[in-house]
């Protein structure tokens, strides 16, 4: 875990240096092309800790990033009918993902998760109902309430 | 428990009046006999035998070998259509949280899998498919079947064959972006094929009657060059198909829904568990709602289809939901203590059974409690039972830092004993209309 963890953090700083890419740990930038690649529309709103940015899709999903003051997505949730596409919406951290995923040994329908100091990902459903969640915890601002996820 | 009538019921006799009149018969019977006329109600049909056992042999040995635990199955036969071409398959995993008949590719024999026509598009090219699961994907060809399944049949519907060669062996982008492992092997999904028996009549529904978009879950026209662009594909119920329709849904009769009926397990579980799972509700004398309490889900027009409230230590769990391919029950809760076994991380293993209260909540206002028995999941996974009561697993697998949001997945377990209705989006039961669970 700690290997991975430190994979990721490369990655972020990596991310950093082309903050048009979008991603959890991407800047603003990225924002507009997550509405571009998930055909979405987005309504923005500003609260104490963070911004949020909802990302309603055409397909019925849900998206909700949420961001620092700067700009920097450090969560992102979705719910609804089909399953997001995390490759957009996780940038570096779905391979991290895709890591615990292929090769944690599973049962059968158990869900993507994975918990470290850098990456935490929560998912459920079935297929046409699937909700969970994603967040980088060394960004959380202070004070963010992580029920806000839910 | 609730539930009793199984197998052939009562053959009538029907002696019809005037029988003796012996005028206007085209009987060939000989003169001076007398043939009653009679009339034979034939036996119910309407049900295929359920059985909860160790799974197929391929998932038994090799790496990753496991014993299936708590996972429904049915044995069902595809035929290409109108011929007598066929192929019987057991160990299909009956799954009320997705809907579609998906047959691995690789369990297929190759005559069969040569033969079977594949759906084609406007550009005549094949049709293949993606439908996301919750910790993978299916990628695979759209293929017409003849399908028998107990005492019913559907002529010419789409299957999905998973895992597919050819032009269907690369899995395209949007496919794949949802993450986790690419379902083609039996130990992916612990049978030879998934019967989608779900609350809606499509698999896809709406969201796939356009083309374009990066749903994971799509329909893909397929040239030679491979699959690439996501298609609309109608939600169809009837021939000429195009989505993957609900199997139920699209049968002749006894199409608003089904009946999975399992009995009670030991506290200790058992090596095999024989049920029935019936279809139809309330459309035959062996289908009765009887007093199960109807909870009402949310719609398609909800967004997600199928979902429901569970109340569970004061939290509303809002997007809950039945799911017989769920092998245990997958919910969060810190207080209750993990297994420490790497093989079963995220399993709960309380020390003494516990008796979790939960409230159901439908969306037409029913509130059920539900007393949901919890073992301690270690000797009952690590033994050699395939029918195990009362387990829970926190689907974050770790010690647990945010619950799963609002969910909590009544998971096989939920089953036994119980009658679980499941019934279909606009389709009736007496007063009840899908989608619904009722139990």
């Amino acid at each position: 875990m700690r290997v991975r963890a430190t994979i990721v953090a490369v990655a972020l700083g990596a991310a950093a240096f082309a903050p048009a890419a979008a991603e959890l740990g991407g800047g603003r930038r990225g924002l507009e092309a997550d509405r571009t690649h998930l055909t979405a529309t987005i309504a923005s709103t500003t609260v104490a800790t963070h911004q949020l940015h909802t990302l309603t899709l055409a397909n019925g999903d849900v998206v909700r990033e949420f961001a620092t003051a700067d700009g920097t997505v450090f969560a992102v949730a979705w719910d609804g009918p089909a399953h997001p596409d995390l490759r957009q919406l996780l940038g570096p951290a779905f391979d991290t993902l895709q890591a615990e995923a292929t090769t944690a040994r599973r049962r059968p329908r158990e869900a993507m998760t994975m918990t470290n100091d850098t990456l935490v990902v929560r998912s459920a459903g079935h297929p046409g109902a699937f909700h969970g969640y994603a967040y980088l915890p060394h960004l959380v601002p202070p004070g963010f309430a992580a029920d806000a996820l839910e | 428990m609730r539930w009793n009538s199984r197998g052939p019921i009562i053959a009538l006799l029907v002696v019809l009046a005037g029988c003796g009149g012996g005028g206007g018969s085209s009987s060939s019977s000989t003169p001076g006999t007398v043939t009653p006329p009679t009339t034979i109600v034939p036996p119910l049909t309407n049900f295929a035998a359920l059985i909860v056992d160790s799974g197929p042999a391929a998932i038994a040995g090799g790496p990753r070998a496991y014993i299936g635990d708590d996972i429904p199955y049915v044995t069902l036969t595809i035929c290409v259509p109108d011929t007598a071409t066929c192929q019987t398959i057991d160990h299909v995993v009956v799954d009320t949280g997705s809907v579609g008949l998906r047959i691995l590719a690789t369990v297929l024999n190759p005559g069969i899998i040569a033969a079977l026509p594949q759906q084609k598009d406007a550009a005549a090219n094949p049709v293949g498919e993606c439908l996301a699961f919750v910790d993978g994907y299916a990628f695979g060809s759209v293929r017409h079947v003849d399908l028998k399944i107990g005492g019913e049949a559907v002529g010419n519907m789409p299957i999905q064959v998973v895992g597919d060669g050819d032009r269907f062996a690369a899995v395209p982008a949007p496919c794949s972006a949802g993450g986790g492992n690419s379902l083609t092997a039996v130990k992916d999904i612990g049978g030879n094929g998934i019967l989608g028996i779900g609350v809606t009549t499509n698999d896809c529904g709406p969201r796939c009657t356009v083309s374009g978009g990066t749903s994971a879950t799509a329909y893909y026209d397929c040239p030679p060059s491979g699959c690439a662009a996501i298609i609309a594909r109608a939600a169809t119920t009837t021939a000429p198909f195009q989505q993957l329709p609900n199997p139920v849904a699209a049968m002749a009769v006894n199409n608003n829904g089904s009946i999975i009926s399992l009995p009670a397990v030991p506290d200790s579980g058992a090596r095999t568990l024989a049920g029935t799972l019936y279809f139809g509700i309330g459309t035959q004398t062996n289908n009765a709602l009887g007093s199960a309490t109807v909870v009402a889900t949310s719609t398609s027009a909800n967004g997600s289809a199928g979902l429901f409230t569970v109340v569970y230590k004061a939290a509303s769990l809002t997007n809950s939901f039945i799911d017989s391919g769920s092998n245990s029950h997958f919910f969060t809760d810190a207080a209750i203590p993990g297994c420490t076994d790497t093989n079963l991380k995220g399993y709960y293993c309380p020390p003494t059974p516990l008796s979790l209260a939960l409230v159901v909540q439908g969306r037409n206002g029913a509130n059920v409690s539900v007393a949901l028995p919890l073992f301690d999941a270690k000797p009952l996974l690590l033994g050699p039972n395939a029918a195990v009561p009362g387990i829970g697993a926190d689907p974050s697998a770790t010690a647990s830092l945010k619950p799963v949001p609002r969910s909590f997945d009544l998971g096989l377990p939920f089953f036994f004993g119980r009658n679980v209705y499941v019934g279909i989006e606009g389709r009736t039961a007496g007063t009840a209309t899908g989608p619904f669970f009722a139990f």
